[in-house]
């Protein structure tokens, strides 16, 4: 189980959220930022954190959303990345979730 | 370096931590708690003291600090040793105990070697560190700090608060009556913090200096200046300041304790039904727990100090059973 970012970010990236997460597992894309379900420890510190209201917990997922679930897991795994224990660690993401990319708001 | 002979040790003095320390005690076992940081009470104290909570048992609602205060109450029936701003960083199990070291956080004090039968470990999301100030460089403790144990340090002194949060505004605001300026500085407009906070900020002195990030600090042995950019038009202007105090947020860690070849699954210590981890005479609980089905609540965490103190039992002396009876037979 992991919180999970939503389209509401894109274009936005207000990054309140890395000030408040505790482990360091929410990561900046070019138009998005995605939380990493693999490190992501369930605090739920994030969600009020974020002024556009774009973070929920996997489980309380907007039914039109929940496809958002999948693409903050597959991004880390399509760009190679893994889980490398903390953002801070490595660049910004290279790219964005195809959908995320090429996303109209 | 002291030395400390118990029948348990605690790692965490968090609610776990506490509740499984007056467990340990109503068990008959002398018990030693151990943390990190210099307050008991671990998150509830560290990051929501005044949040209520409403998964206790027998509370309909409850403050995180009057929790924290009655937990200790509780506690402090077992006699507990407390040993705080001790960080548990090596261990070595023995076949009748375990022997853990400790660092201390304060120079010059030599730490702790803690000998028990058993280990309970409830350190919760781990220890917590300062996010570092990305523009810091090297002028940590030479006027760049992140905590501010005693306000009357920093008199007279023109203050920068970096950071958006509650303990940035609450810092701003309890510096703001004793030094020479205080100036607020946060990436964005809006504050996270608590709306009384915020509210008694725009009444206060305090410069708010948004939407700006510290780019660079300047100076010889300690910090003289600070270059300011702003977040959209990315001008920038410098600013004489003798201290800057960034409060942009904390990470965790298990630190030392990850290398103890415990077994972990996303910075958790896994553990069998009795709260056992794979080492022999090491137990955990809370948050720190983890197994199938897990859910991370503090009541839960309750209940696992007490399977795991009544597992330990046995291990404390061999004619003690792991079932207590009932708690109201016993006084």
């Amino acid at each position: 189980m992991a919180y999970v970012v939503t389209d509401a970010c894109i274009d936005v990236q207000d990054k309140s959220c890395i000030e408040e997460c505790p482990v360091d597992c929410i990561y900046t894309g070019p138009r998005m930022m995605y939380i990493n379900p693999e490190e992501c420890v369930d605090c739920g510190r994030c969600e009020p954190a974020c002024p556009t209201v774009s973070i929920y917990h996997e489980e309380d997922l907007p039914a039109d959303r929940e496809q958002f679930a999948a693409i903050n897991e597959t991004v880390f795994i399509t760009l190679g990345i893994g889980s490398p224990g903390g953002a801070r660690k490595i660049p910004p993401l290279a790219a964005d979730h195809e959908e995320v990319a090429s996303w109209t708001k | 370096m002291d030395e400390v002979t118990v029948d348990v040790l605690i790692i965490g003095a968090g609610p776990v931590g506490l509740y499984g320390a007056y467990y340990a005690g109503f068990r008959g076992m002398s018990v030693a708690v151990i943390d990190s940081l210099p307050e008991v009470g671990g998150q509830l104290a560290a990051l929501y003291p005044e949040k209520n909570i409403y998964d206790v048992a027998g509370f309909p609602a409850v403050r995180g600090q009057a929790l924290v205060d009655a937990l200790l109450e509780q506690a402090q029936q077992s006699k507990p040793t407390f040993l705080l701003e001790q960080r548990a960083t090596t261990i070595e199990i023995h076949d009748e105990g375990v022997t853990v070291g400790a660092v201390a956080s304060t120079p010059g004090d030599p730490g702790v070697t803690v000998h028990a039968k058993a280990v309970l470990v409830a350190g919760g999301m781990g220890t917590f560190e300062p996010k570092e100030l990305p523009a810091g460089g090297d002028f940590a403790g030479r006027g760049l700090r992140y905590f501010v144990p005693r306000l009357a340090d920093l008199a007279g002194h023109d203050v920068v608060v970096v950071g958006g949060g509650d303990s940035a505004v609450d810092w701003a605001l309890a510096l703001e009556p004793l030094a020479n300026s205080v100036a607020l500085v946060h990436r964005r407009d809006a504050f996270r913090a608590h709306e009384k906070s915020v509210a008694q900020l725009q009444e206060s002195s305090v410069e708010l200096v948004t939407p700006f990030e510290v780019v660079e600090v300047h100076g010889g042995d300690a910090v003289e200046r600070i270059t300011l950019e702003h977040v959209e038009s990315k001008e920038q202007h410098q600013r004489d300041v003798k201290t800057v105090v960034a409060a942009i947020g904390f990470l965790t860690d298990l630190g030392p304790m990850a290398e103890w070849g415990m077994d972990l699954k996303r910075r958790r210590i896994l553990v069998d039904r009795t709260q056992k981890t794979n080492l022999p005479r090491v137990f955990a609980a809370g948050d720190i727990a983890m197994y199938e089905g897990k859910v991370a609540l503090i009541s839960v965490g309750f209940g696992e100090a007490a399977t795991a103190i009544n597992h330990i039992a046995p291990l404390v002396n061999t004619k003690w059973k792991t079932t207590p009876g009932h708690s109201s037979d016993a006084l």
